[in-house]
């Protein structure tokens, strides 16, 4: 096999591999976790932000309750109620949202409506920070008396299961830095190999990657075979997952 | 011959000193009387939005960012400046309220831009430090270790300054710099109203306990809103001890505390 096609079946790889091998279920948990948070601050509505650093942006991913339109929806994370939790880190409850038609504006811009109270904090695992949960209207009840302690094993929770998502997302971008490495070393072997020994999320797919590369130097025929065996599988987790 | 450090107590070295009097400690001596006149207090934070009515104007502002081009370097921006969030006008109004009559300055660390604030934050704390700033509000922190040691040192320089500075516990029961340092003036909400009633935890790290659920204060864009986090807890604090800093200027951090813990509600005079 050449370089060349050796790179196109990596290509292949890259952008399939991370659908195909995350854990059934991971986007479902973090909507379930959205509505447990929801129903149990006897909330009108509750959602989850990820944030894209790369923009300074936040994007709006799940929806529990109000309009499923929010969801897709891009705010800066210069500004705003959620901004704030994401640039600070820190949780904060407004109990009663100012009757200001400007400060009503900044945040139907970001909801879609005007809540009269909300409960915002941060998604963080121990080495990121990556977005942010939001309660709106909880019942009075709920919102003199819930913990924001609650909250924050929701929080912690959905922060957990996101890192899983994007950590499958980026094994493909993990591939192509493998092949842009390996272009400015010249030495793709090496270049797999010194990958594969970290032992990062996505070492166990560099390793794959490796393995694929030392079975191209024993000949064509193992390639192909190995090539068909992959396909095969990507071909059945496809399947099963349309099954579902 | 002499040891490192030993110098400075040599008799003809030995400097002479002003010290507070600390008569019978009541809360008429500490603050009665005070409006925080002349006192230099900032708030690092989202910025502080000065003619917000509940503001009436900021002595000074200063803007520290994250230099996009350098990593690790900051843009220092002197001069008015908007509070993009709302939080930080919130912890001003809430120091305003205390001591009205405090010379604010207004540090802003937080931006559009997530990366680098770390260092924006270290940067305001060191201008605060550098330019003879008595009391300090910091409604903000971090959990994560890489900042412990170099917000140490710096919660360590403002201490030896006599600078107070004065955190807000985190929301969650997790580790928090530097409101967990020995050095600072820690603080978590309670659910009393008064802005002057205030407790103290002999079980610390959190130190001292002050309003914070559901507050009324100043937001961004002259509006107000009622809240509840800590953040709102730390400036009732930062306003107190600028009252008592206008009674009693030669009062260092560690005597202020004296000071607080002998007052605080939960006191019990033998």
């Amino acid at each position: 096999m050449t370089d060349s096609h050796l790179l196109a079946e990596l290509a292949l790889l890259a952008t399939n591999l991370g659908l195909a091998l995350r854990p059934a279920g991971l986007e479902e948990l973090v909507r379930s976790i959205t509505d447990v948070a929801r129903r149990t601050f006897a909330a009108q509505a509750s959602s989850i932000a990820i944030l894209d650093e790369g923009a300074d942006e936040l994007v709006f991913y799940v929806a529990s309750g109000g309009s499923d339109e929010v969801v897709g929806r891009r705010i800066p994370v210069g500004h705003g109620i959620a901004g704030w939790v994401v640039s600070s880190g820190q949780a904060l409850a407004i109990t009663e949202v100012s009757r200001d038609p400007r400060f009503a504006h900044e945040v139907a811009e970001s909801f879609g409506y005007v809540p009269k109270a909300i409960l915002a904090m941060p998604l963080e695992t121990d080495r990121r920070l990556l977005g942010v949960i939001e309660v709106l209207d909880p019942t009075e009840d709920a919102a003199v008396h819930a913990d924001m302690e609650l909250l924050g094993v929701f929080a912690r929770q959905a922060a957990l299961a996101i890192q899983s998502v994007q950590s499958f997302d980026h094994i493909g971008q993990t591939l192509f830095a493998i092949i842009a490495e390996a272009a400015k070393q010249g030495d793709l072997g090496k270049a797999l190999e010194s990958i594969a020994g970290e032992t990062s999320p996505s070492g166990e797919i560099a390793e794959l990657a490796s393995m694929f590369n030392e079975l191209s130097h024993y000949g064509p025929e193992e390639t192909q075979l190995a090539t068909e065996i992959l396909r095969s599988v990507l071909t059945h987790t496809r399947r099963a997952r349309r099954l579902r | 011959m002499r040891p490192a450090w030993s110098s400075i107590f040599d008799d003809s070295h030995l400097p002479r000193y002003e010290v507070a009097d600390l008569g019978p400690i009541t809360k008429e001596w500490a603050w009665g009387g005070s409006t925080g006149s002349g006192v230099r207090v900032a708030v690092i934070d989202s910025g502080v939005e000065a003619d917000h009515s509940a503001i009436g104007g900021v002595k000074h502002a200063v803007a520290i960012e994250p230099d996009p081009v350098a990593p690790g370097q900051v843009i220092i921006t002197e001069g008015a400046h908007e509070d993009l969030f709302g939080h930080g006008t919130a912890c001003a109004g809430i120091i305003r309220q205390v001591a009205p009559d405090v010379e604010l300055y207004s540090i802003r660390v937080l931006g559009e831009r997530l990366a680098g604030q770390g260092v924006a934050l270290m940067a305001g704390l060191r201008w605060a430090i550098d330019n003879g700033i008595q009391v300090v509000n910091l409604s903000l922190g971090t959990s994560r270790r890489d900042f412990f040691g170099m917000l140490h040192e710096l919660a360590d320089r403002a201490f030896f300054k006599s600078m107070a500075l004065v955190c807000a516990a985190s929301n969650l029961p997790e580790p928090s710099f530097p409101a967990e340092y020995a050095s600072v003036f820690s603080v978590a909400a309670h659910d009393r109203h008064d802005p002057l009633s205030f407790d103290y935890n002999p079980t610390p790290p959190v130190e001292f306990g002050a309003p914070g659920i559901n507050v009324e204060v100043p937001w961004r864009g002259g509006s107000r809103l009622v809240v509840t986090g800590n953040s709102f807890a730390a400036p009732h604090i930062t306003g107190l001890i600028a009252r008592i800093l206008q009674n009693h200027p030669l009062l260092l951090p560690f005597q202020l505390k004296s000071v607080l813990v002998a007052l605080a509600e939960n006191a019990k005079r033998r």
